[in-house]
């Protein structure tokens, strides 16, 4: 609990030493960083639900500034009827909200307790995967823009509604899969029932009666259950069939059709075995898999959305010489828009009037804000630092650097799947010599014994279904993902996993991935003339004149504890602070600044020179500072032999300062997006498997054309939404741990693998001499899945003992 | 053994009311969120808070105190 003093209690993140703020919880004072925390964790205890705190398992999300005045933004909305949501009875609506911040299971029972208590709201459901809040609510007793508020208050941020069919179609996805999957099971319930009793009469005789009535009973479930829930494997065989390939989805189809054909034939004939509960069965566990993958596939963010987030869903438009909110979707070439001071350009366009410094770190990866005057373009998605100014939006939103880089984005994600479909291309040979053995086992037994010939062939199509072959990966996989989530590293596509062993070159970005993003202090120099001065005094005068300092690089003194009383008339200029410190006047800023008559260089984030009337009293050299344990880890990697580049879009200086603290000689500055994917892409033609890691949005095309990808804390949506794995924890020590995970899931797949083709080379010959009747042969086929399953949950164990030893520390929970 | 031409068909109409409840339920979405609900068990209190007149409002209060 040491840690716990410095931590904020609501959204976990570093107290800043200047704030004093706290809140009481159960009697006791804990402290929190940011009067947007302090309004929110007050609201969620005085309301009586101090349990959220308790039974959380994530931090919360920090509210930002312009959170609180969330509900004034939407009031102009309130009249939009088409931002209703789809209308129910009386009145009623159903609103569908997408939320930042739902983390957990706590969040969501925090936001229908909310809203739930209020007046107009009927009824809340919270999906902590995909982060919607869906609503039924009045808008004659509520306003929308109260909702709105209601969730900004407990400190999370609604997004206008959106009408686009993308977020719905998701869901109707998931109720689609589950709805196959339900009918599938009920039905087998009652199948597997009926077919109890025909086994059973089968051993001890039953009269011709019965008999027929549980096989056209079974037949009647069965027919519903073939064209409903089987209709997908039939329209993606038929699709794969039409590229001219033979997919997994093939024999599954001809399994279910000829057993569902072959029964029909045999009870109508009344001679012969029913085999409907082979294919129900058949039908429910394939689509128990499709499910689980589906699901898995839908906590992966979206692109789209993510991409939306980037962006303000507000601008400020001038229109006569009044302002007016509208949303940044509306903006148009020419229009005239207001960008205020740590506001984000809601897009492309010139600035006309004022200038200041933008923030492009997470567009460009270039760590230090760039001054931008009246004629110069500013991008949508950076920030605006210094101060308001008014921009001439040039281009579309649609048409906008970040749109179109998205646009790229997809491209390279399509391009990829060509890689991961590796093992399918197997799966189709596989399939292929399945049918091929059932073809000519169909053949042998027509010329010799004809009764044989359906039971024999529907035993080979059944022992060998690619079940366990399939299930090899994806169940390896599986227990690798909920290791690795255990550590706090996301896996959002499996298939990277099997990747993972033939890495030999590993990429990094540079600012916000080997750096931590923000500034330090790496060197402190004291004016020799000025030896009344120490480090620390001048230390705690600078930090003093930053205290309340918005610019990034006052976060450089964060750390350092002050005494605000000593400080007064502290003015804010562009390129420096001035102030009364203990009754003397300081200036902290740059040479120009403070009057400093020398040459001034440096890299990273460059020099603070701290002056008073008589001169300048310290130089503070800052840079960006590295992350936890990067040293070693990149150490680490390179003895064991991996390949090591710094990809980056910071000027030389930066870069070289960062490749030589951290041992890396090939460094290559100044990349353009564009640039970074050429050279990843010749990395890959020369027969290099790389793993990207990064953090901005400027890398996030970079990373998906790479053959695996990892984000970092702290990393932009986009970038997340492209990579295989996100790390959440703060240290690069992860990296390492995901590359022994990998190779781990590797061998465990080609045990599974290995198995499975021996279990199907030793049993196809004994069902195709027609030993094994098709009940055995499902029986076979579930027990060698089992064994696959069983041998992947393994992974999970040996984590555990390994856990120890790599001692990686846990984000606070 | 001729009840079962009763009770079979009887259970086949269950079936079929079955799957149409499930039906019914999922696209009322009573399956998209699994989560909090089982929470609500340990979390929700017999006294409910009262309601929030206006959020904004005690933002204001909490600023107060200081």
């Amino acid at each position: 609990m040491a840690e716990s003093a410095r931590v904020c209690f609501h959204c976990g993140e570093p107290v800043p030493s200047n704030c004093n703020l706290t809140v009481e919880v159960e009697e006791q004072l804990q402290p929190v960083c940011c009067s947007g925390c302090e309004a929110v964790a007050t609201l969620i205890l005085q309301s009586g639900q101090s349990r959220y705190y308790q039974f959380r398992t994530e931090n919360a999300l920090k509210p930002a500034e312009e959170d609180a005045d969330i509900g004034l933004s939407w009031q102009r909305y309130d009249e939009r009827h088409s931002l209703w949501g789809s209308p129910l009875k009386n009145g009623r609506y159903e609103l569908l909200l997408q939320v930042e911040g739902i983390r957990c299971a706590a969040c969501a029972w925090l936001i229908r307790s909310q809203l739930e208590s209020r007046e107009g709201i009927d009824q809340v459901q919270v999906d902590v995967a995909t982060g919607f809040v869906r609503a039924t609510w009045q808008p004659a007793k509520l306003k929308m823009s109260k909702i709105a508020a209601m969730l900004a208050g407990v400190g999370y941020r609604p997004h206008l509604p959106l009408s686009g069919a993308e977020s719905l179609g998701r869901q109707q996805e998931r109720r689609d899969a589950l709805k196959r999957l339900g009918v599938a099971g009920l039905g087998m319930m009652q199948v597997m029932m009926f077919a109890a009793g025909l086994y059973a009469g089968d051993a001890m005789g039953i009269s011709e009666g019965p008999e027929r009535f549980l096989q056209l009973i079974s037949l009647i479930v069965t027919t519903p259950v073939l064209l409903y829930s089987g209709k997908v494997f039939y329209t993606s065989a038929w699709r794969s069939l039409s590229h001219r390939k033979i997919g997994m989805d093939v024999p599954v189809a001809l399994a279910i059709s000829i057993a569902f054909i072959m029964s029909c034939i045999n009870f109508l004939t009344g001679s012969g075995h029913v085999y409907f509960d082979s294919v129900v069965m058949f039908i429910f566990f394939l689509s128990l898999g499709r499910y689980a993958e589906l699901v898995i596939r839908h906590r992966n963010l979206q692109t789209g959305l993510a991409l939306a987030r980037l962006l303000p869903e507000w601008a400020e438009l001038i229109r006569n010489g009044k302002t007016e909110k509208v949303p940044a979707s509306d903006l148009r070439v020419a229009d005239q828009i207001r960008v205020r001071a740590g506001d984000t350009f809601p897009a492309d366009g010139v600035i006309i009037h004022g200038s200041t410094e933008a923030d492009e770190a997470l567009l460009t990866g270039e760590s230090r804000p760039v001054a931008k005057h009246a004629g110069d373009m500013v991008i949508a998605g950076s920030i605006n630092r210094t101060q308001g100014v008014e921009v001439e939006v040039c281009k579309d939103p649609d048409d906008s650097t970040v749109s179109v880089m998205g646009r790229m984005l997809l491209k390279s994600q399509t391009h990829r799947s060509r890689y991961t479909r590796l093992s399918e291309r197997y799966a189709g040979w596989f399939v292929a010599v399945v049918l091929l053995v059932a073809g000519l086992t169909a053949t042998w037994w027509l010329y010799h014994d004809v009764a044989m010939l359906f039971p024999a062939t529907l035993a080979v199509l059944v022992i060998s279904c690619p079940c366990a072959l399939s299930l090899a990966t994806p169940a390896a996989i599986a227990s690798s993902s909920r290791a690795l989530l255990e550590e706090g590293v996301l896996l959002t596509r499996g298939a990277a996993l099997e990747h993972m062993g033939d890495i030999d070159t590993i990429v990094f970005d540079k600012t916000g991935t080997l750096t931590s993003g923000s500034p330090g202090i790496v060197n402190t120099v004291i004016n020799p003339d000025r030896p009344e001065f120490t480090e620390e005094s001048a230390l705690g005068i600078a930090a003093l004149l930053e205290v309340n300092s918005s610019h990034p690089v006052s976060r450089a003194f964060a750390d350092i504890p002050v005494n605000r009383d000593l400080v007064s008339d502290i003015v804010n200029h562009e390129i420096g602070v001035e102030g009364r410190v203990d009754g003397k006047n300081y200036h902290l800023g740059n040479a120009a600044f403070t009057d400093v008559n020398v040459v001034d260089f440096a890299g990273g984030f460059g020099r603070l020179w701290l002056a008073d009337k008589t001169g300048w009293v310290a130089r503070f050299d800052l840079d960006d500072g590295l992350r936890e344990s990067a040293i070693e880890t990149l150490a680490s990697l390179r003895e064991k032999g991996f390949d090591l580049v710094i990809l980056s879009g910071d000027h030389p200086q930066a870069v070289a300062s960062v490749a030589q603290r951290t041992g890396i000689d090939n460094w290559y500055a100044e990349q353009s997006p564009v640039m970074k994917m050429n050279f990843l892409e010749s990395l890959q033609e020369k027969g290099k498997t790389v793993l990207m890691v990064g953090d901005g949005i400027n890398d996030a095309p970079v990373l998906s054309a790479a053959n695996v990808s990892v984000t970092v804390s702290g990393a932009s949506e986009l970038a997340n939404s492209t990579a295989d794995f996100i790390v959440t924890g703060k240290s690069l020590k992860y990296i390492e741990y995901i590359l022994t995970i990998g190779n781990r899931t590797r061998l465990i797949i080609r045990q599974n693998l290995s198995w499975a083709l021996t279990y199907n080379l030793l049993a196809v010959p004994f069902a195709a001499a027609g030993l094994i009747v098709p009940w055995m042969a499902a029986l076979g086929m579930s027990l060698s899945s089992l064994l696959v399953v069983l041998n992947s949950g393994r992974l999970a164990k040996r984590k555990r003992e390994t856990n120890t030893a790599l001692q990686i520390p846990l984000e606070a929970q | 053994m001729s009840i079962i031409y009763v009770l079979i068909p009887l259970a086949v109409i269950l079936l079929a009311l079955a799957v149409w409840a499930l039906i019914w339920a999922i696209k009322n979405g009573q399956f998209d969120d699994l989560e909090s609900h089982g929470w609500s068990v340990v979390l929700d209190d017999d006294q409910k808070p009262p309601p929030i007149s206006e959020p904004t409002n005690e933002t204001d209060k909490s600023e107060d105190k200081q």
